[in-house]
């Protein structure tokens, strides 16, 4: 769940449409067209990529004037198809997956579950990666993964290029290569397995027992 | 009884500073060093086996580093770059931050113009890696005149959402940013300053740019995602020993930097060298003052310094790392999951409480958190849900409020109108006045009389249990020679 409170706003005077903002936009919502850039209010999800890496400092953010909401229901989908799918993915339900955002893998499952094919899809409709736009990358095409999707990354933008490694994927020969440098691989794999394993109660809130 | 000797008059804080990611410095209207109560210890007094610093000094420290840093450089093999070579120098944004940033902008400067006396080469370029704000180090370059010293078109802020370039190592492919490797040689230009201990477990620290700074978002979520606590920094390790970078690689330029001051310049052609030296400074060093502030019972926080929550920072400690000094962030065994991290982070539920119990909570010593002063570009409504938070100023609130990384921010936290009520009110809720300021106070720290008090008592028990106890358990963790230490002193 998210709440969008600013908005991208393009000077055209500036702009020489060199399209780096297309390429920084992790839910394609802006465009240039005739050299000209144009940021589509209706789908600007505020992260400030395309502000930020304009090299001619065109666009700014702006308070919205009717923020809005957006975000999925997780009470309309089978708990255990969600599971399942965020297990398929090693993370716990209501795992933080965004920071910035807060999104849980739940909800991303739930995206998915409803149809979602992409993870701009999944941004566009809860939010997650368009805060710093960085760290919930490799989660979000995880789950997009687990959920039976092919990965296709926009050959003529830089918004993702692809998975990597992970704890489950760890070469045997590196972890014995460097483990004594202080590297703790396969404690850390058990770390998130036991996490991601965890039951919670019926109400959302974490089982402490 | 403590040596009241040894409580100074509060040393003035950095300066705020114009940035789009602070309000404006003419609203930060108090520091909070200046505030009654208030008093600052010498980290020299409290650790007198400090060793001497070239900054803070007279007013030729500047001029002292820049010499001592072409000395050192002069020493370092460049014969691999011919004089038609272009030559990328990397930087970091947090290096502009430690003691004023002047220091590490005397680095840069000083690698330019060696690399030019040595080599003969005049394409030598600048590109500074950022952490979360893509514009950072654009501020930097200008503020510090890079720009000019590098020569027009010769610098450039890079972001992990630029153009990648895809990099084999031996655990599959991951993704530097194109910008930093756009040159027959690259140089890495960094410091020994520990800062986010609890990501990298100072493990491999010299190493980390590769995996962060200089990295592509993919790579960065590796770190911070993919692999746990305690092997997230093997990304950056993965990166440094491919093929790629080892052919571009031509050495590494470090601004030497304890917790008082800059120490010196090493250079060299192998990185794990400077490393394993790095390491003996981030544990020594930092280790010490780090254990120290585990010792507080109890206190009220000042965020006083420009730059994110997390990273403002007292006596080279980072507030992030004040929020885990519960545990010893060293500890690999002891500690596998710090109070604070993303990983952390993410395993607590809707409920707002850990997964489980083993989950250790931030730390309980801090009763409240006073944000008088510090920038947005991070996400951190995680600290302001978890410590009571007073943020000073309807501006710096509504500041937060707008900003992708923060909207939660103020969810948690309530406005003060001015520092002093937000003090007066942080005394009467907490009923402590043990305050500790995170201002990046140059030389020592800034705290209350009664914190000062607490720390000048500790100070010589916790040199004690550093030296004998914890160094030797956290070299070997780090399979490094703890032997290097005495000839590191000769």
């Amino acid at each position: 769940m998210k709440r969008v409170t600013m908005v991208a706003k393009v000077d055209p005077e500036i702009c020489r449409g060199c399209k780096i903002c297309e390429k920084v936009c992790p839910v394609y919502a802006i465009h240039v067209t005739d050299k000209k850039a144009y940021s589509e209010p209706d789908k600007c999800m505020a992260c400030a990529n395309c502000a930020d890496r304009c090299p001619f400092y065109a666009i700014t953010m702006v308070k919205r004037e009717e923020p809005f909401d957006v975000g999925v229901d997780v009470s309309k989908f089978d708990e255990k198809e969600i599971r399942d799918l965020c297990a398929k993915a090693h993370f716990n339900p209501e795992q933080i997956l965004c920071y910035c955002v807060g999104t849980r893998a739940e909800e991303v499952a739930a995206c998915l579950l409803d149809g979602a094919t992409t993870p701009e899809e999944v941004s566009a409709r809860t939010g997650m990666r368009t805060g710093c736009t960085i760290e919930c990358i490799q989660p979000m095409l995880r789950m997009v993964k687990a959920a039976g999707n092919e990965l296709h990354p926009n050959p003529d933008g830089f918004q993702w290029y692809g998975t990597t490694v992970t704890a489950w994927d760890m070469p045997e020969e590196v972890k014995q290569k460097y483990g004594s440098r202080g590297f703790y691989f396969d404690e850390d794999r058990a770390l998130l397995d036991k996490i991601a394993e965890i039951r919670t109660d019926n109400e959302g809130g974490a089982n402490n027992g | 009884m403590a040596d009241n000797n040894l409580m100074h008059a509060p040393i003035m804080p950095i300066a705020p500073k114009p940035s789009q990611y602070g309000i404006d410095p003419s609203l930060v209207k108090k520091r909070v060093a200046e505030m009654p109560g208030m008093c600052s210890l010498k980290l020299t007094e409290l650790f007198p086996e400090l060793p001497e610093v070239i900054y803070p000094g007279g007013p030729d420290a500047l001029d002292k580093l820049y010499e001592v840093a072409k000395e050192e450089l002069r020493k370092v093999d460049m014969s691999m770059i011919k004089p038609t070579d272009s030559v990328n120098v990397l930087a970091s944004h947090h290096g502009f931050t430690l003691l004023g940033g002047q220091p590490y902008a005397i680095l840069l400067k000083a690698i330019r113009d060696v690399v030019h006396e040595k080599t003969g080469t005049d394409n030598i370029r600048l590109r500074a890696g950022v952490g979360m704000r893509f514009r950072e180090t654009e501020e930097y370059i200008k503020r510090y005149e890079l720009d000019k010293h590098y020569g027009p078109g010769k610098t450039k802020g890079v972001a992990p959402v630029d153009e990648g370039i895809p990099i084999e190592t031996e655990v599959g492919t991951l993704y530097g940013i194109k910008a930093i490797y756009d040159a027959d040689w690259i140089i890495h230009a960094h410091h020994t300053d520990v800062r986010e201990v609890h990501f990298h477990r100072q493990i491999d620290k010299a190493v980390k740019p590769f995996g962060m700074s200089y990295a592509r978002i993919e790579t960065r979520s590796t770190y911070h995602q993919n692999l746990g606590p305690r092997a997230a920094n093997f990304t950056a390790r993965a990166i440094f020993e491919s093929e790629f970078v080892q052919s571009k690689f031509a050495f590494g330029a470090f601004l030497n930097v304890g917790p008082h001051g800059v120490i010196g310049v090493d250079a060299d052609n192998d990185l794990y060298a400077i490393n394993d030296r790095a390491t003996f400074i981030g544990c020594q060093l930092y280790g010490k003052i780090m254990t120290l502030f585990g010792d507080i019972d109890e206190c009220i926080a000042v965020l006083d310094f420009p730059c994110p929550v997390p990273y403002v920072f007292s006596a080279g400690v980072i507030y992030a790392n004040f929020t885990g000094a519960n545990q010893d962030l060293y500890d690999m065994e002891g500690t596998p999951l710090p109070a604070y991290t993303w990983y952390t982070e993410a395993f607590y539920g809707k409920d707002g409480k850990p997964f489980e119990k083993s989950i250790p909570p931030l730390n309980p010593a801090i009763k409240m958190c006073v944000h008088n002063y510090a920038w947005t570009g991070y996400p951190s409504a995680f600290f302001s849900e978890h410590v009571p938070t007073v943020v000073v100023g309807q501006e710096q609130a509504d500041l937060f409020d707008m900003e992708p990384m923060n909207i939660k921010y103020m969810d948690h936290a309530v406005v003060a109108k001015t520092t002093e009520s937000a003090m007066e009110f942080a005394y009467k809720v907490t009923g402590t006045d043990k305050v500790i300021i995170f201002d990046g106070a140059m030389g020592g720290l800034n705290c209350s009389k009664s914190l000062a008090e607490l720390l000048i008592r500790q100070a010589p028990i916790v040199t004690k249990r550093v030296d004998e106890e914890l160094m030797p358990k956290w070299f070997r963790q780090r399979g490094v020679d703890i032997s290097l230490l005495e000839k590191l002193k000769g």
